[in-house]
């Protein structure tokens, strides 16, 4: 196997499992083809096939998450009993370079450590949450905060058990981990309903990115419990709102989600 | 009357590719000069609009010849309208891929 046809197999891992032998096909033969003609730019032609298999990921419709926690308890309860797995693993099982997982200091470091990890955030995602009515859904932050603390013990202790692998890069692989973690929990945060926290479903397109120019493109997803309607846009520089937006259903709406 | 569908100036020249050339991922690319990390993701966002449609090339062609067969785009009639109107908007569009034609 050439290492173009394993960069083409990997990139085919992040295709949706019904498109990805008819993807991997594609992308094959236009690689024989390439080969036949003598190509030079072989490499750069394989590589693209990342951007293009990530955008079969994000946008078909029928790709579901191999974890939905769809409730906040769920959530808080998943995400709790992770951080003591993983710091009962961290304090049994770490590497023997690493010294005993020491607790108290461990939770002093955590908050430093997150805020050194916010410029790296603010170039790798949004910070925004969306626009909400104000004075209202407060449950919300107290359910951000709930996630951030309780993702926040998950990082160093799977970061020591973690360093049986990588060894003098355990800094950075902790960096890149609290990195992941708030990320996850803006990206989650950003997908539940601010009245009831549930995790948002029935997504609807609007509009068509390709025939728009500055009008309004993007999904629209439910609460499933009618609490209400989240727009977000496809774009924040196209589309004609910048950021996703609450459309709060008061309960006349209720007889089309019972 | 409805309103007439826009497309970015990438989008049209890709449409315009797809028309004016073979139909092909690859030819897309050597008639508009754009990377593949950008033209297959076109094209699916394309395909999803139904401004174009894939279809396989049969089996049978492939292996008389000894290759592998080849997935091919063809536009549909939203499509082609689309494409004339972006001609208006983008009256460039036309020559530019007149040109890469005249070269290969």
């Amino acid at each position: 196997m050439t290492i173009h046809l394993a960069i083409l197999r990997i990139a085919a891992c992040l295709v949706p499992g019904g498109q990805r032998p008819e993807w991997l096909a594609e992308w094959r033969a236009e690689l024989w083809y390439l080969r036949q003609r003598g190509n030079r730019q072989i490499t750069v032609f394989c590589l693209g096939s990342f951007r293009d298999a990530l955008w079969l990921r994000r946008n078909l419709p029928d790709v579901q998450p191999w974890l939905r926690l769809e409730t906040p308890a769920q959530c808080l309860g998943f995400l709790g009993l992770a951080a003591v797995m993983c710091v009962l693993l961290a304090s049994r099982f770490h590497a023997p370079q690493m010294p005993p997982l020491p607790i108290g200091q461990m939770l002093l470091f955590m908050p430093i450590l997150a805020v050194g990890c916010l410029p790296a955030l603010v170039a790798t995602s949004s910070l925004r949450l969306g626009e909400y009515p104000a004075n209202r859904y407060g449950w919300r932050w107290a359910f951000l905060v709930c996630k951030i603390a309780l993702v926040l013990p998950i990082v160093p202790s799977s970061a020591l058990v973690l360093a049986w692998i990588v060894g003098p890069w355990f800094g950075q692989c902790m960096f890149v981990e609290c990195i992941i973690a708030l990320r996850w929990a803006l990206i989650d945060q950003r997908q539940r309903c601010p009245e009831c926290l549930r995790l948002l479903d029935h997504p609807a397109r609007i509009g068509q990115l390709s025939h728009t120019f500055l009008d309004s493109c993007g999904t629209e997803f439910a609460c499933p419990k009618g609490h209400g309607l989240l727009y977000v846009p496809e774009t924040s520089t196209i589309s004609f709102r910048r950021t996703q937006r609450w459309q709060h259903l008061d309960r006349s709406w209720s007889g089309l989600f019972s | 009357m409805a309103a007439e569908p826009k497309l970015s100036h990438t989008a049209a020249l890709i449409l315009q590719a797809i028309h004016a050339g073979d139909g092909y991922g690859f030819s897309v690319m050597e008639m508009t000069g754009l990377p593949s990390g950008t033209v297959y993701p076109a094209m699916r966002r394309l395909e999803r609009d139904g401004l174009i449609r894939s279809q396989w090339e049969r089996q049978s062609i492939a292996d008389r010849e000894q290759r592998p067969p080849r997935k091919y785009y063809k536009l549909t009639r939203t499509g082609e309208a689309t494409l004339e109107a972006s001609e208006r908007r983008y009256p460039l569009l036309a020559k530019l891929t007149a040109m890469e034609v005249d070269q290969s």
